[in-house]
């Protein structure tokens, strides 16, 4: 089933802005980082456009300085961004000293639960625009968690009353990790709060001895999971292929979006 | 009992701290599967240098279809695993060591860029000074009596200009911030950087930005001698400036997060 009204993007990778510029068949880009001074294609890539802002603002597990919020309301009006995104992230010790430098999720506890809703709820207050949260994946359980991820989320965007940005295949590896079936997973979670969905492609990671996120196409097996899961988000605003690297091609995201498109 | 958030970073601390993971210390709270702790760290791992020898070692990337060496290989290398047991991702150490592979690689490949060396050294360096803990937030105490942000004003004043550590001064035989704009744009030949004494300052503020500033024998002497406990006079002194002009290229530095001011002793 396809929504007619639903947008279809990509993230903005500079070093592909010379495609970008001239693109047709993409609604949006999805910003990662602001756009460098030096950048030639912002101007026509800025103009064309709809932008969402999907950077780093902070954790929430802490709450954001104002050095951060205003950072955040100044790339939020740059973009015209209709939305502004933040991840359930808790990737840096409180002293500063380790930094994974990747998302990472928080342990699922009522403690971190009023962290997040008390954080976010703050965060929210100081936006002119809504304010949508990403889901991450975990490799691994943490044995002090004290509910399932859906369950924590479900309390989250019913406390907060944000937006849900969902992210196709952060649900994908978590099944493939604990042996489940990917829609069956996918349903525990707080669908009908779902604004955007990420949707991209894994291939299989030595370290890891299995899948991870890639900038790769999707498989043919995630676009129809994609197609499933759009269907079960009816407020669902924009789908985006969510590939951010150098080592990424226009071919692959032109193709990927043009694949995601025609799935749905 | 730890508060969930000391949980919280006691697993940060295992999947970024190579050595703190094989303690008994972390092992027997039990609290995740050995197995999976030690892929995802070493996933972990080399997405975090990958990124950042994309970051820091741009212009040798820009050069590899000439070296034939390309700097963000090496995180599959025999080299890189053999430092994964060591690694403490974002440690001065470890940023070092990683660097040093990297330069290493590109090194071996033998290309005739006859400013490849001090390139090499200018790119390591960056990626050794981002390094090490930051701040991620401000504090709520915008009065810091420890460490003001601009030079304080008049005689007698309490505080002491100080070196910030990792703070680095690099003397080069070529002038690279001639050359390193040209070799992100296209370029069919190599970009060639003037041969000339050059100083370079490499700095990086609290928040882990870093930046990097021509430098001349005064800021040298000002950062060699600004330990903490010369007061500006003294510091003027020695440097051979007037305190108008020490103030002055002080509060450079410090913009630039190569100098605080501390309040002595």
């Amino acid at each position: 089933m396809q929504n007619a009204e639903l947008m279809v993007g990509a993230f903005y990778n500079p070093h592909l802005g010379r495609e970008l510029a001239v693109a047709t068949g993409i609604d949006h880009l999805a910003m990662a980082d602001p756009p460098a001074a030096n950048d030639p294609w912002w101007p026509a890539v800025s103009g064309r456009y709809t932008l969402l802002l999907h950077d780093y603002l902070g954790q929430l597990s802490e709450p954001l300085d104002e050095r951060s919020i205003q950072r955040a309301r100044a790339l939020a009006e740059l973009y015209r961004s209709p939305w502004v995104a933040e991840h359930f992230q808790c990737l840096h010790s409180e002293d500063g000293r380790y930094n994974l430098n990747y998302v990472f999720p928080p342990l699922y506890t009522e403690a971190f639960l009023d962290r997040f809703v008390r954080n976010a709820c703050a965060l929210k207050a100081r936006l002119d625009q809504p304010l949508v949260m990403e889901n991450i994946p975990g490799f691994f359980d943490v044995k002090a968690s004290q509910m399932p991820e859906p369950t924590w989320l479900h309390r989250f965007f019913e406390a907060t009353g944000t937006g849900f940005l969902l992210d196709l295949p952060h649900i994908w590896l978590q099944a493939h990790y604990h042996d489940m079936a990917a829609e069956r997973w996918l349903v525990e979670f707080p669908l009908e709060h779902v604004v955007e969905l990420h949707v991209a492609g894994v291939e299989h990671d030595d370290d890891l001895a299995g899948p991870w996120i890639a900038p790769v196409e999707p498989s043919d097996e995630m676009l129809a999971f994609a197609a499933y899961a759009v269907s079960r988000c009816p407020r669902a605003k924009a789908v985006t292929f969510d590939a951010f690297s150098p080592s990424l091609t226009a071919e692959v995201l032109f193709r990927s979006v043009e694949r995601i498109r025609g799935a749905l | 009992m730890p508060s969930d958030r000391a949980l919280q970073d006691d697993v940060i601390r295992a999947l970024a701290d190579a050595p703190y993971r094989a303690t008994l210390e972390w092992r027997h709270q039990g609290l995740a599967d050995p197995d999976r702790v030690e892929r995802y760290a070493r996933f972990l791992a080399r997405h975090f240098y990958y990124e950042r020898i994309v970051h820091f070692f741009k212009y040798s990337r820009a050069l590899a279809r000439v070296t034939g060496r390309a700097p963000q290989a090496i995180v599959k290398s025999p080299a890189f695993d053999a430092l994964l047991p060591t690694l403490v991702l974002g440690s001065r150490e470890t940023a070092g060591a990683v660097a040093r592979v990297v330069t290493a690689h590109v090194a071996a490949g033998g290309a005739p860029v006859a400013y490849l060396a001090d390139l090499l050294r200018y790119e390591e360096a960056m990626m050794v000074v981002e390094a090490g803990p930051r701040v991620w937030r401000d504090s709520d105490d915008e009065g810091d009596a420890g460490s003001p942000k601009g030079v304080p004003a008049g005689p007698g004043e309490r505080y002491s200009p100080e070196t910030v550590e990792g703070t680095v001064l690099l003397d080069l035989a070529y002038d690279l911030p001639a050359v390193l704009p040209k070799l992100l744009q296209p370029w069919t030949d190599v970009p060639q950087a003037p041969q000339r004494p050059t100083t370079l300052l490499v700095a990086r503020s609290p928040h882990g930005r870093v930046a990097v500033a021509r430098s001349d024998e005064s800021v040298a002497a000002v950062i060699e001698l600004a330990d903490g406990k010369r007061t500006l006079e003294e510091l003027a002194q020695g440097v051979g400036l007037q305190p108008a002009e020490l103030r002055e290229t002080l509060q450079g530095l410090v913009d630039l997060g190569a100098v605080r001011f501390s309040t002595g002793s």
